[in-house]
């Protein structure tokens, strides 16, 4: 059996119940029938099968979740792990929701499915979440109620903030303490936004200055090592960097992976087959297939045309960008195909962030040198007394 | 790519690897057919699939992903400078298969080295009697293998060369390479035993014990070079083949470069010794 991970972004409803100005994703109020959830079940199942793997994870977003209700997910969940235990095949289920549709009443499914822990995401400060009658002021106010519910009743929670001008505006200091200190939050990940949606309809003000974005980061990044990192903090993806330059296994983001095409699909509530959420959200020309129309999901992967440009794609950076010469490459590959292609109407290129990103990878390279060096300090040190010690004989 | 002494490896063609018995063998294959049949039932003495001409194949990459069997596989490279990018088809293999890549000092030496190092995968660099511009590569390559942080995969020769010039026996380039017909043996189409580099052997030179033994000692009785090379235990003539004439001047700066590196590691260890000497000691230091 592989030792592969196979991810799949399972949307199953694309309409939402708030109104962020920033959102790319074409809503709509269809949703994922329990009676397609067996089918969509077996269509997995039969593909990592064929592909030998045991274990696949999914991750529920939306749209938004929650509008499907706990007992849909119940059921859903019991569907799908039970046909995969048939077949000696696991599913491991992670949920990502803007929290808004909380209540103590998911807190059984969040518990039994999703083993007690949420993903959900507020940005610093918030600017563009809002609800459909309401101001962000109370979009934050009504989300923050939530996270204490949730937090209140035992349940963890991790949240992704995407950056904006005004978060650079504030600065990392301040980014950073309304995380740690003012949500109390142990679990944090920060995003480089995009501007999605259409190539042709770029939306430049998502789009930030690198030389700016890289300084917010780095700052970020520092005060995280003074303050975070040895009182067990995590900042994604500032932690699995320093996984990676400290030798330790380390699981970076998609967007750094060799080639993002073998790691994971996104599915919507129609069935639709793409890259990932945000290819399946909003670039239809870029859809793989169907998965409730093709019998075989493995067929459509190796045979689809839109898919070998993901697969084509970091070939291609290897011999027309400047790529092959950095000294990141190991751990970038070109960064992210929907960033770039969202921002330059091509997935052809390198990442738009690429200057942000190195300047992430010699941050998290210093930081990783000095614990590194924190680490042999004791035998330094040690020497450098045994030293102290043998001259004072010497005299 | 073997991780025990074996006797002997026999190195051939798909077609004659499937009449072989159970004793260690590697089986070259040209073809997604070759490929997927040795994939799907591998005979016991199989050691490894030497993957020829196939890089660009996307669909054979496919296929060994999927396959049961985890076999390693030796990926030939024929010219780096256009199939370099095609190293990313192998990633999918990678989670299944060890997977090495092998490929001539030839121009793109270093992209496909710098490449193949950002996946992981180990090289095997085959020098042979470099030219002016493959030696110029070769310069570039080691440069990158013995001072770029993010290297950690082997990049073969320099990394047992490096070994061997530390002190840790990694045995001569004929058998780091793989090309000593004592422990290696390579046979064309017919079945014949070949020696490496050359396509009119002497027969009695390869059916012979001690090839490479017998080609050193060859040339320091016609008065080579080597006689008075300072590196000669990790080389033993290997530059001399199959022109004895061949000029080793610009493979015994790379030598020299590795020698230097092996210096400064040396070094580095003898302080760590002296730390750990400290250490182990401090007690009676202090109390003195």
């Amino acid at each position: 059996m592989s030792e592969r991970v196979f991810s799949v972004i399972l949307l199953p409803t694309s309409d939402c119940n708030v109104a962020c100005e920033y959102c790319f994703e074409h809503k709509e109020p269809l949703r994922l029938s329990l009676v397609l959830v067996p089918l969509l079940t077996r269509r997995l199942l039969d593909h990592i099968e064929n592909e030998h793997i045991e274990e696949c994870e999914i991750y529920w977003q939306g749209g938004e979740v929650m509008i499907m209700g706990p007992a849909w997910f119940e059921k859903a969940g019991e569907i799908m792990d039970r046909a995969a235990a048939e077949r000696g095949r696991r599913f491991v289920h992670y949920l990502q929701t803007n929290l808004i549709g909380y209540s103590p009443a998911w807190n059984g499914v969040i518990r039994g499915m999703f083993n007690g822990s949420l993903g959900t995401s507020m940005d610093y400060p918030n600017i563009h979440r809002k609800l459909f009658n309401g101001s962000a002021a109370a979009y934050t106010e009504l989300w923050s109620r939530k996270l204490h519910e949730a937090k209140a009743a035992g349940i963890a929670l991790g949240v992704i903030a995407v950056l904006h001008k005004g978060s650079l505006e504030v600065g990392p200091e301040r980014f950073y303490r309304y995380f740690t200190e003012e949500l109390g939050l142990s679990d944090f990940q920060v995003n480089t936004p995009f501007p999605g949606g259409p190539a042709k309809e770029v939306e430049g003000g998502f789009q930030l200055d690198s030389s700016e974005l890289a300084e917010f980061m780095v700052g970020l990044f520092d005060i995280w090592m003074a303050e975070g990192y040895s009182s067990g903090v995590s900042v994604g993806p500032f932690n699995a960097l320093i996984d990676h330059f400290t030798g330790e296994q380390a699981r970076l983001p998609c967007i750094w992976k060799e080639n993002c095409s073998n790691q994971f699909i996104s599915v919507d509530a129609k069935g639709s087959v793409a890259q990932c959420d945000c290819w399946v959200t909003s670039y239809p020309e870029y859809f793989f297939g169907n998965m409730f129309r093709d019998p075989n999901l493995t067929g459509m992967l190796k045979t689809s045309r839109a898919r070998r440009d993901f697969i084509e794609r970091p070939k291609r950076l290897m011999e027309d960008e400047d790529c092959l010469s950095c000294r990141y490459l190991s751990i970038c590959h070109g960064g992210c195909p929907v960033r770039t292609y969202s921002a330059l109407g091509t997935m052809m290129a390198k990442d738009p962030y690429c200057e942000v990103y190195k300047a992430v990878f010699a941050c998290a390279e210093a930081h990783a040198g000095e614990i590194l060096r924190a680490r042999a300090a004791p035998i330094i040190s040690l020497r450098e007394r045994h030293k102290a010690v043998g001259s004072c004989v010497v005299a | 790519m073997p991780e025990e002494a074996d006797p002997l490896i026999r190195i051939l063609p798909s077609a004659l690897a499937e009449t072989q018995g159970d004793g260690p063998f590697v089986a070259i294959v040209r073809s997604r057919e070759e490929l997927c049949r040795w994939l799907s039932n591998p005979l016991p003495g199989l050691r490894w699939l030497q993957v020829e001409g196939m890089l660009g194949d996307q669909e054979a990459w496919t296929e060994a992903a999927h396959s049961d069997s985890n076999i390693p596989l030796d990926v030939v490279l024929s010219n780096p400078a256009s199939e370099f990018s095609h190293l990313y088809r192998l990633v999918d293999a990678c989670a299944v298969h060890a997977i090495r890549v092998t490929m001539p000092a030839a121009p793109g030496l270093t992209k496909a080295i710098r490449l193949a190092a950002a996946l992981r995968l180990p090289v095997r660099v085959l020098p042979g009697q470099p030219s002016a511009a493959a030696l110029s590569e070769l310069h570039d390559a080691l440069q990158f293998y013995l001072h770029e942080p993010m290297v950690d995969a082997p990049v073969e020769f320099f990394h047992s060369v490096l070994a061997s010039i530390c002190d840790w026996d990694a045995g001569s380039l004929w058998t780091i390479l793989e090309e000593d017909p004592d422990a290696f043996r390579h046979y064309d189409a017919d079945g014949r035993p070949k020696l490496p580099r050359t396509s009119d052997p002497d027969q009695s030179e390869i059916t012979a014990a001690g090839f490479a033994e017998n080609h050193l000692s060859h040339l320091i009785a016609q008065g080579a070079e080597c006689a008075t090379c300072p590196w000669q235990r990790p080389c033993s003539g290997y530059f001399k083949w199959p022109d004895p004439a061949y000029s080793c001047e610009g493979v015994k700066l790379l030598f020299f470069n590795i020698q230097t590196a092996a210096n400064e590691i040396r070094q580095d260890l003898a302080s760590v010794a002296t730390a750990d000497t400290g250490i182990l000691s401090e007690p009676r230091e202090a109390a003195r």
